[in-house]
């Protein structure tokens, strides 16, 4: 079963305040205040000093895990909003990747789910490894539930800079803040253990149109709700059984609705992080994964949720649970 | 009925009213005045984003937090609705 072996994060120390990106932005005083208020977006991390290779490599760093088993990474996914961030021919996910002693393993980047691509890298990374292992000759992995000291790892990177305007804010939605993540994951490890998956790709909901934005207004908290009951489904537990929900950092009041949608209480989804560090793209699972690991919000064995959308180009809802 | 909704002031009730048609006639800049019975979304054509925005106004101009949170869209057809809503969901600021 895949899990997640290890994650670290990386939020720059700097913070933004909303207000003062309005001249950038082109933002009025009552889109701020409506950002303040209402979303509760205060502040956001930004850090002009970092480049996107810098993020990267300052969220692996952070991953003690990956040190002394960088031969057994097989895949290295680039989890990311934005399909173009650097010109022809950089390649920070490569440079990365020769810098952390995994220039072996097969690198890739998945985009096309914008902030949902996070998601999809720990299901992907997971099919990969598991289809690897049951290949290979007398292969099967530990087992579920076994520890495979020696079976191959699949390494996720997420994060991103905020270089353009639209690639700073989603407008009247959200704000995106610098940051990035890395996750060590593994096709038959213990810790946490992907117990369900559930994802609905709308390609109708094209932001480059236009055209449906009033449906996808609509459609957005019910098609995020019928994801997570699927993936509740599918893990044969109900909402009463998740300890904490991960949401992705969109807003506050989308959350606050989602809660009043789905009757669950509002303390028991994570959203510390909105005001301070605003929509880190993909990694906003993982940063608020590690914020519930460091409230000590999930103890052994509790189930929880993360949930995210990815708007743009089409919209993906996607919802997945765990087992600490 | 909701126990918000018995409990409501109407005479509050009848500022929120009167701000929020005030708000919406400068917002949707219509050639007509905006009235209770207009429904929100089909005449009104208001959008969720345009909809925080009269929010804002109503808590500046009343003096008052409404739990924007608890706003159920599909209960809320009209403007009498929204006010009704907000009449019954607000505390002083």
């Amino acid at each position: 079963m895949t899990a997640m072996e290890a994650v670290s994060v990386y939020l720059p120390p700097t913070r933004t305040p909303v207000e003062s990106l309005a001249g950038s932005l082109g933002l009025t005083d009552m889109q701020v205040r409506l950002f303040k208020r209402f979303h509760g977006l205060s502040e956001v991390g930004r850090d002009p000093d970092a480049s996107l290779y810098d993020l990267l490599m300052m969220a692996a760093a952070g991953l003690d895990a990956l040190r002394g088993r960088q031969h057994r990474v097989r895949y290295v996914l680039y989890a990311r909003a934005m399909p173009v961030v650097v010109p022809y021919p950089v390649n920070p996910l490569h440079e990365v990747c020769q810098a952390l002693g995994l220039g072996h393993a097969l690198a890739f980047t998945l985009t096309h789910q914008s902030c949902a691509s996070g998601l999809l890298a720990i299901d992907l990374a997971g099919r990969l490894l598991a289809a690897d292992e049951a290949g290979r000759p007398g292969g099967a992995g530990g087992g579920d539930g076994q520890d495979c000291a020696d079976g191959p790892l699949a390494l996720i990177l997420s994060g991103e800079k905020a270089f353009t305007r639209e690639a700073q804010m989603f407008a009247d939605t959200t704000i995106f803040g610098e940051g990035a993540a890395a996750c060590l994951v593994s096709a038959f490890g213990t810790r946490d253990r992907l117990l369900a998956y559930a994802s609905s790709v709308r390609g109708e909901f094209d932001s480059a149109t236009g055209a449906n934005d009033a449906r996808l207004q609509r459609e957005y908290r019910p098609s995020l709700a019928e994801v997570m009951r699927q993936a509740l489904d599918e893990a044969g537990l109900t909402l009463d059984d998740i300890s904490v929900v991960l949401p992705h950092n969109v807003n506050l009041v989308t959350w606050q609705r989602m809660c009043t949608l789905l009757a669950f209480p509002r303390d028991r989804v994570l959203l510390d992080n909105i005001p301070t560090s605003g929509h880190v793209f993909c990694a906003d699972m993982f940063v608020n994964y590690q914020t519930a690991c460091e409230r000590g919000l999930l103890r052994r064995g509790d189930p929880y949720l993360a949930a995210a959308v990815g708007a743009g180009g089409g919209a993906t809802f996607s919802a997945m649970v765990f087992e600490h | 009925m909701t126990a918000q909704e018995t409990d409501l002031d109407p005479e509050f009730r009848e500022r929120v009213v009167g701000t929020m048609t005030t708000v919406l006639d400068r917002l949707l800049d219509r050639p007509e005045p905006v009235t209770e019975d207009m429904r929100l979304m089909e005449e009104l054509g208001l959008s969720s984003t345009l909809g925080l925005e009269l929010m804002l106004e109503l808590e500046d101009q009343l003096e008052i937090l409404i739990d924007v949170e608890l706003m159920d869209q599909d209960q809320m057809r009209t403007v009498g609705d929204l006010a009704t809503f907000v009449a019954g969901h607000s505390r002083p600021a």
